[in-house]
């Protein structure tokens, strides 16, 4: 019953496969790659609030914000390139400089004044929202400065430099998280907070890191927006959201342990952009997709919880 | 431990009333910033246009309170919501319903998706938040669908008894506002006065417990989630009434408002638990602001964004005022 998820995946790749036959040539998946980029890059920032959270949906470790603070970020970069005129320094540390701020924000709410994870990143991404509508008076802005162009058709070998880029901060999330002393505090206070702390672990700090290294994912994943884009679109933090939580539980599906892990998000997110971009291609309506992602994501947390209760 | 102790500490002194009234300060404080800085905030006809305004949101908060009340969450009630008015809307224009018919109907649609997270939440075990989290973008996927992409569906010559659900009165009293006070009073009834209430809060102080003491736990979550949609569900007729139309995924703008209004409702009560009474004050508060900006003539983004970091700051305040209790 565990397998589930990743059987019925795996089963709807193949028939993507059969019935768009170009989705499996290298140009689609090179594409369905870029495509993935923003939502990857989110689903770590996700992923490492996770682990040193606890995977309790309500009380665990949970960040909402981040697609809202990517926006955010990506709206005040253009913002500042388009309308203001500055310099491209000076936009990225305006944006990247906010998203920080909500990371402080989301952190000071959960660690220091005690509030649920789920509500204080609900709040916050609210207020990012708004915040952002103030940027862009709610219009879309184009962005054509030769970093987000380079980073949208810059090729190496073939192969798209924003690609490679994305898989060397994967790799940078991956040694962080998993190989050394300070990511196995994370995951221990992730795994019993009570038991980190008698052994001399402070969760506040670590759960305090763990949104702050969650704002970085969402500031990093706002260049890779304005590059998809090619400009800040007021509004796409929703289906933002909705691919980053279905690709991080995905992902935990596949893990050996059930658990959320750097590799499960990352391959959950190239997956659920496999579909996007597949159901797009055989003719499946843009609505649908939605829907099918949202029963994607019911039949994941409940085979999960399934397994759970026979485990007991 | 000296932990009670410390906790008195706090209490005492400057800091210590800030924290313990800071929310009576705080509503005071809106109160006395909106009368002065706009000429219009104070006067009855105004004072009872928040009151009007907050009706479907009072209506929401309330499902939310049940929901939360049992340790769980709804992020879906703007869905139910949606469903009620859509049901109700295509009842009576495409197959000519009456208007007591289409009000049924919109309940069944509300109860549809309660069935979903009740379905999902108790025999699948999934927790409340990824369920109904789940249900909204199904919910908003489905709207979509239906309408070809959010258009609304409007119904000009809805029956005239079906619109005074929302615009019309009774000796003067807005008839939303007495549809609200209705499903306020049952709601007190049920869950601060009735046996129903007591086992619904032993589910959410410890549901393990309140199974060994014999509550039907699995039972009690079943239909509080129908209940709960159905609820939301009277929200969708009052705002298809007064639109005269459906619109596609107007509820989500209240879901963040609901949870806030409980939040806050909780963190006034003596024991921090939500309660029906709270939740009123915390959706008369969130009406003033909503108000008082409005007259100040901001422009719409700009209100959006105050209206979000002041939602914030009212948490975060609740919440702090909970957790020295």
């Amino acid at each position: 019953m565990a397998v589930a998820p990743a059987a019925i995946f795996l089963l709807l790749l193949v028939y993507l496969g059969v019935t768009a036959p170009n989705l499996l040539e290298l140009s689609t998946l090179s594409l369905i790659l870029q495509q993935s980029i923003p939502t990857a890059i989110v689903c770590m920032g996700l992923a490492s609030v996770v682990m040193a959270g606890g995977d309790d949906v309500v009380s665990g470790g949970i960040d909402l914000s981040i697609p809202a603070t990517a926006v955010l970020a990506a709206a005040i970069i253009a913002d500042q390139l388009v309308n203001h005129g500055s310099g491209l320094a000076v936009a990225l540390m305006l944006g990247m400089g906010a998203a920080l701020l909500m990371g402080v924000l989301n952190a000071v709410l959960v660690v220091t004044i005690g509030m649920t994870p789920l509500l204080a990143t609900l709040a916050s991404s609210v207020a990012a929202v708004g915040i952002t509508k103030v940027v862009t008076s709610s219009r879309r802005i184009n962005v054509d400065h030769p970093l987000i162009v380079f980073l949208r058709d810059a090729q190496f070998h073939g192969i798209s430099v924003a690609v490679l880029l994305t898989a060397m901060l994967a790799l940078i999330f991956y040694v962080a998280l998993h190989r050394t002393r300070w990511g196995m505090h994370l995951q221990a206070v992730g795994g019993s907070r009570d038991a980190a702390e008698v052994s001399g672990i402070s969760p506040k700090r670590l759960m305090a890191h763990s949104f702050l290294i969650a704002a970085v994912a969402g500031a990093l994943a706002s260049v890779f927006l304005l590059a998809r884009g090619s400009g800040s679109t007021p509004g796409s933090e929703e289906n933002l959201l909705l691919e980053m939580v279905l690709a991080t539980f995905l992902g935990a599906a596949f893990s050996p342990r059930r658990v959320v892990t750097l590799w499960g998000a990352v391959l959950g997110a190239v997956l659920v952009s496999l579909l996007s971009v597949g159901f797009k291609s055989i003719g499946v309506d843009v609505f649908w997709t939605g829907c099918i992602k949202g029963a994607l994501i019911l039949l994941v947390v409940a085979s999960a919880a399934y397994s759970n209760k026979q485990r007991r | 431990m000296s932990d009670s102790e410390s906790v008195k500490a706090r209490m005492i002194g400057p800091h210590g009333l800030l924290v313990r009234y800071g929310f009576v300060i705080l509503i005071a404080a809106f109160f006395v910033f909106f009368s002065l800085y706009t000429s219009s905030f104070l006067n009855s006809e105004n004072l009872m246009n928040i009151v009007e305004g907050s009706a479907i949101l009072l209506i929401l908060a309330l499902a939310m309170t049940l929901i939360v009340t049992m340790g769980g969450i709804d992020l879906s009630v703007g869905i139910a919501l949606d469903f009620g008015a859509a049901f109700a809307i295509v009842a009576m224009k495409d197959y000519g319903v009456a208007w007591y018919f289409a009000v049924l109907i919109a309940l069944v649609g509300g109860s549809l998706i309660g069935l979903l997270n009740a379905f999902l939440v108790v025999k699948l075990s999934v927790s409340p938040f990824m369920a109904t989290l789940g249900t909204f973008f199904i919910g908003s996927s489905v709207q979509r669908i239906f309408t070809n992409g959010g258009g609304p569906i409007s119904f000009r010559r809805v029956d005239q008894s079906y619109r005074d659900l929302a615009v019309g009165d009774v000796y003067g009293i807005p008839s939303e506002v007495i549809i609200a006070a209705v499903v306020l009073l049952l709601y007190f009834i049920v869950l601060e006065r009735s046996i129903i209430g007591k086992r619904m809060h032993a589910i959410g102080l410890q549901q393990s417990a309140a199974a060994i003491a014999g509550i039907k736990v699995k039972h009690y979550l079943f239909f509080g989630f129908i209940v709960a949609s159905a609820t939301c569900a009277i929200g969708g007729v009052i705002g298809s009434a007064n639109l005269r139309m459906f619109t596609p995924l107007a509820g989500y703008s209240y879901l963040l408002d609901a949870i806030a209004a409980v939040f806050i409702g909780a963190a006034i009560h003596p024991l921090g638990r939500p309660n029906v009474p709270g939740t009123l004050i915390g959706v008369l508060f969130l009406g003033m602001v909503a108000n008082g900006l409005n007259l100040m003539g901001l422009d719409f983004n700009t209100k959006d964004a105050l209206s979000g970091i002041i939602l914030v700051l009212t948490l975060a305040l609740a919440v702090m005022q909970k957790r020295l209790r």
